[in-house]
């Protein structure tokens, strides 16, 4: 049996998976506050492979004994593993807008920290979101550019009424002569338990761990800017350069199936052929 | 292929924002334009679940594969800064100084009349009623509403001008007198207007009307002069070389894309 065959395959199809995410964040290169996607690929655990023979001892009552050997490991392919988003820091783009809000990270005191803004989600609960370009909804209401509310820091709506306000480096919103702290939250390995949604909303998983108030959030230090939005952090060289990469894997998989299908070919019409 | 299909709508929706550099580029000289700009907003992450494979190497995420489905265009705001003002020295040209603050306009479409607001502050005089009478109209023709509904003067009149304070000051003969009133309006948050074509805006149906109030124009209106555009083209340039860059991205993501559906079928060849 011709293993490889479906290593092959799997090859194939792990580098298309590949390709669907790369493309995915090519698309998102001008979504304010996107992270990236990275994968990861993952072998297939290993299969241990065993001989399995028999032996027939030479005595009056042919007796067979179970030879079996050994031979080793071998992986049987590839999958894709996991779509990790990439929390990185975008770049911050001046756009003189009051109601664009980006987040500049300070210092975090885990690697794999971020920060979010709270937003209601349309079912009613938090969502998270990196993409500050708000906007002002009919009521008054700041909202995300998908119309979901951005909470304060006690969770309620905040009603700014108009675009006159003024935003403090450390997300304060000053409006009708008071100030309502912005709800940003920091939660120290945001890959970890939260999943990405509709509309650059992230969720919590159901069993993951509650991010915190960043303010009070020890070493944590982050500022907001105004009229400025966060940029994607696709980097599209390096997008481009990686899909060239998956294309040219995914043309060699398709080499070795190509080779292996020969060689079923001369199995199944060449062996034993009469002339 | 869902990396074509994904590209193919992300594509769609840069079209639109082109669209929308456009539509801003073309009204780069139209009189109290003001610029549209948007932003993309990422679409459905689909989660993909995987069987679970013994051995496992520990994960850093959830459970499952999210992978997302493209871009899509998020809400459209209008930029209200105001733009330069431009002297004209023509009398019925009038500029309007506060950034909220907008002319109100009669619009009679299908036979309901609807009053929408403009910024455009270039009027004429259009002679109605067998020219007995003269209406202060948009270039559009559209009747100018004043603090007493559309305003319509006696035409036998020598000289007409605007006055800082919205009044309106005829002189017929010897005769000075102020006959109407320009009303000014002013629309605390002018994101919720929908635009009516014509450089018009309308209150949708939908939104309260919370937030708008008449009010006398100050600083003061300039008068003989026109708010320009505030398109800035430099920036609506570099935008539109963004898009198409970003749009031959994703084509070439769609290329790619049938490339390897192609090597697929090669495989029996």
């Amino acid at each position: 049996m011709l293993r490889g065959f479906y290593t092959a395959a799997s090859g194939m199809m792990t580098q298309q998976s590949r390709q669907d995410v790369l493309s995915n964040n090519m698309a998102n290169a001008l979504t304010p506050g996107y992270k990236a996607d990275q994968t990861t690929m993952r072998a297939f655990p290993e299969m241990l492979i065993e001989r399995t023979d028999s032996k027939q001892l030479p005595v009056h009552h042919s007796v067979n004994i179970p030879n079996n050997k050994l031979i080793g490991s071998l992986n049987t392919g590839v999958y894709m593993q996991e779509t990790i988003p990439d929390f990185g820091q975008g770049d911050l783009k001046e756009t003189g807008m009051s109601t664009d809000l980006a987040i500049w990270n300070g210092q975090m005191p885990d690697d794999t920290g971020s920060l979010f803004y709270t937003i209601q989600n349309q079912d009613g609960g938090t969502s998270y979101t990196r993409n500050g370009n708000f906007t002002i909804d009919a009521n008054g209401f700041l909202v995300t550019n998908s119309g979901h509310y951005v909470l304060d820091e006690g969770g309620n709506q905040i009603q700014v009424n108009n675009d006159e306000f003024n935003v403090t480096r450390n997300g304060e919103i000053q409006a009708n002569g008071g100030v309502t702290p912005l709800g940003i939250v920091y939660h120290p390995n945001a890959a970890q338990d939260f999943t990405k949604g509709n509309n650059d909303l992230y969720n919590l998983e159901e069993d993951g761990e509650a991010p915190v108030n960043a303010r009070n959030a020890g070493g944590v230090t982050f500022e907001v800017r105004q009229g400025m939005i966060e940029r994607s952090n696709v980097d599209t060289t390096q997008t481009r350069t990686e899909m060239l990469q998956t294309y040219r894997n995914f043309e060699a998989n398709q080499q070795v199936l190509k080779a292996y299908d020969k060689s079923m070919d001369m199995a199944v019409n060449q062996i034993g052929r009469l002339r | 292929m869902r990396s074509s299909y994904l590209a193919a709508t992300t594509m769609g929706q840069l079209q639109q924002k082109l669209n929308l550099i456009g539509h801003n580029l073309s009204n780069s000289s139209t009189t109290g334009y003001k610029a549209r700009t948007a932003n993309f907003s990422s679409l459905l992450h689909q989660q993909i679940n995987q069987n679970g494979i013994d051995g496992e190497a520990p994960r850093q995420t959830p459970e499952g594969l999210r992978q997302g489905t493209g871009a899509k265009l998020g809400h459209t705001k209008v930029r209200m800064d105001a733009g330069t003002i431009t002297q004209t020295e023509r009398p019925l040209d009038v500029a309007l100084s506060g950034e909220k603050h907008f002319f109100q306009v009669q619009v009679t479409e299908n036979g309901a009349a609807e009053t929408q607001y403009t910024r455009a502050g270039n009027f004429y005089l259009q002679p109605i009623n067998n020219n007995q009478q003269v209406s202060l109209v948009t270039a559009q023709g559209n009747p100018v509403i004043g603090e007493n509904g559309p305003i319509v003067l006696q035409s036998d009149m020598d000289e007409i001008s605007i006055q800082d304070n919205g009044n309106i000051l005829v002189r017929r003969g010897e005769q000075q007198q102020v006959e109407a009133s320009l009303e000014v309006m002013e629309i605390d948050r002018p994101r919720s207007l929908e635009t009516a074509g014509g450089n018009r805006y309308r209150i949708p149906d939908n939104v309260p009307a919370a937030g708008m109030t008449a009010v006398a124009p100050d600083p003061g209106l300039h008068v003989g002069a026109l708010e320009s555009s505030n398109v800035d083209m430099g920036e609506e340039m570099t935008n539109m070389l963004e898009m198409q860059r970003a749009y031959q991205m994703n084509s070439q993501s769609i290329s790619m894309g049938d490339q390897m559906a192609g090597l697929i079928n090669q495989l029996r060849s």
